[in-house]
């Protein structure tokens, strides 16, 4: 459950970081609180939509980078959808995350999932889900879960055994090299994005 | 009728159901879906949790394969409508974003085509008097629970719904085909989405709801638009029956399988025998 917190000072340099052209219009926020009332994961986050608002108002980055609320929105869109000011608290958690350098225990999960499917993405141009479930399952150490699933969706036809071909993964290589999207194996995770690496 | 059609990942494997039934009922109407060539993946949740311009970009090289067939798009997943239709908005409002878009694809995508969910399809070019006309088989008083979840009725710019709070689109569409959509509250509801692998026990608690909840409203079964619900109600439906120790049994059609059906086409050319929550007894009783 989300806990009260102590403001020491107010700073305005997170948000001008997260979005200079005030396209999000988190200044807009009443903390009516009916983002909170309505959002899917409120009894499993840190922090509510409406108090991450206010804590961008007041540059808490620490705060923020280190929440599970981050990891945990579910992405539904349902605070921004009933927001009177059309507050956009979901592309503020996106950016939050792009952001951010690691996530807590409890999310860190969610973290390396989408680094995996990126790095799937990247390397097959489309999403190879028996490949990613494997790749997955090492990194998180979890190699029995949802397992007795697996005979039953590869016999309905539900999960391939042999990855897509699609002739564009070539160019979906390129763009995650020019657009410096992560998915990369992490040993390159500090390479320079779009120089030295061979497109295919 | 013509349109570049965008499968997405989802329609390869786990919602191989929802192309096979999407496909048939497309040909049965004579809308003609061309699929857009060697097509890549949308980038989902991945990519817009990660990096702006990549989320823009993944979308964008196939938006600008159909522009340059001169054709709008039309997407079945509403995981992919999300992403593509908010990657066209996002180009044609921005030229920097134009730009940098077109320097990492390689071509300029002017975001001139519109994006449509196969479900606005029907809305706009079918209609559903000819629905109504063309149901050979109707779906004899068939209770149906439609689930939208999100990315169909989330953000308003990108809603393919006139009310995002209380959509009524695929109950006027099911209805025509002789169905008998029961009014319920968790249409909207989020099933957890994307935490399926990663916090199972949130998609159990939140998709179990939804599936109780149809259930309790008077519902046989559930029509989803979108193979990631799906996956969440149909595929996950007997862990949440294993955590509690009860038998929900609601079969989760998508519901171009429950048109498709309405068309009299086959059971087999729709999927059917895909879904893993046994549909035969909801089936048997609409007859062959």
């Amino acid at each position: 459950m989300a806990k009260p917190t102590t403001i020491k000072k107010l700073d305005g340099s997170l948000l001008a970081k997260l979005d200079p052209e005030g396209k999000l219009n988190i200044a807009a926020c009443l903390q009516c609180g009916r983002c909170s009332s309505g959002c899917t994961m409120r009894t499993e986050t840190d922090i509510l939509p409406h108090q991450m608002n206010r804590m961008v108002m007041l540059g808490m980055e620490g705060e923020l980078l280190g929440s599970k609320a981050i990891w945990t929105c579910a992405s539904c869109q349902t605070c921004v959808s009933r927001c009177p000011m059309r507050v956009d608290t979901p592309a503020l958690v996106d950016k939050l995350r792009a952001i951010a350098e690691s996530a807590p225990e409890e999310t860190k999960r969610i973290r390396v999932f989408n680094e995996v499917m990126l790095g799937n993405m990247r390397r097959f141009g489309r999403v190879y889900e028996l490949g990613m479930m494997g790749v997955y399952k090492l990194k998180t150490r979890d190699f029995f879960s949802d397992l007795a699933k697996f005979p039953t969706m590869l016999r309905k036809g539900k999960m391939k055994l042999i990855p897509p071909a699609s002739k564009g993964r070539g160019a979906v290589a390129r763009i995650f090299d020019r657009t410096g999207g992560r998915g990369t194996p992490r040993r390159d995770a500090n390479a320079p994005h779009s120089q030295g690496r061979a497109s295919r | 009728m013509k349109y570049a059609f965008f499968p997405g990942c989802s329609m390869e494997s786990t919602a191989e159901d929802f192309k096979m039934s999407t496909l048939a009922v497309a040909k049965a109407l004579r809308i003609d879906l061309e699929e857009i060539p060697n097509w890549t993946c949308c980038g989902s949740t991945p990519a817009h949790a990660t990096d702006a311009l990549l989320a823009a970009t993944l979308p964008a090289r196939n938006l600008a394969t159909a522009e340059s067939m001169g054709l709008d798009v039309v997407t079945c997943c509403a995981a992919c409508y999300s992403r593509l239709a908010a990657a066209n908005h996002a180009i044609g409002e921005d030229p920097k974003l134009r730009a940098d878009v077109a320097d990492a694809i390689g071509t300029d995508f002017s975001a001139s085509i519109r994006v449509r969910h196969f479900l606005q399809v029907l809305e706009e070019e079918i209609g559903l008097g000819e629905i109504r006309d063309s149901a050979v088989k109707d779906l004899g008083g068939l209770k149906v629970a439609c689930y939208y979840g999100c990315l169909l009725t989330r953000p308003k710019e990108l809603s393919i719904l006139s009310d995002p709070e209380n959509p009524q689109l695929m109950e006027e569409m099911l209805a025509a085909a002789g169905a008998e959509p029961v009014e319920w509250p968790y249409k909207t509801e989020c099933c957890g989405a994307s935490f399926s692998i990663t916090r199972t026990d949130t998609v159990k608690r939140l998709s179990g709801d939804i599936l109780r909840m149809a259930k309790a409203s008077g519902a046989d079964c559930i029509a989803v638009a979108c193979p990631l619900c799906q996956t969440n109600l149909d595929l996950r439906q007997s862990d949440i029956e294993a955590a509690t120790g009860e038998k929900i049994g609601m079969p989760v059609f998508f519901f171009t399988q429950l048109l498709g059906r309405a068309l009299g086409i086959s059971d087999a050319e729709l999927g059917m025998g895909k879904l893993m929550t046994d549909p035969s007894t909801v089936l048997a009783r609409l007859g062959r």
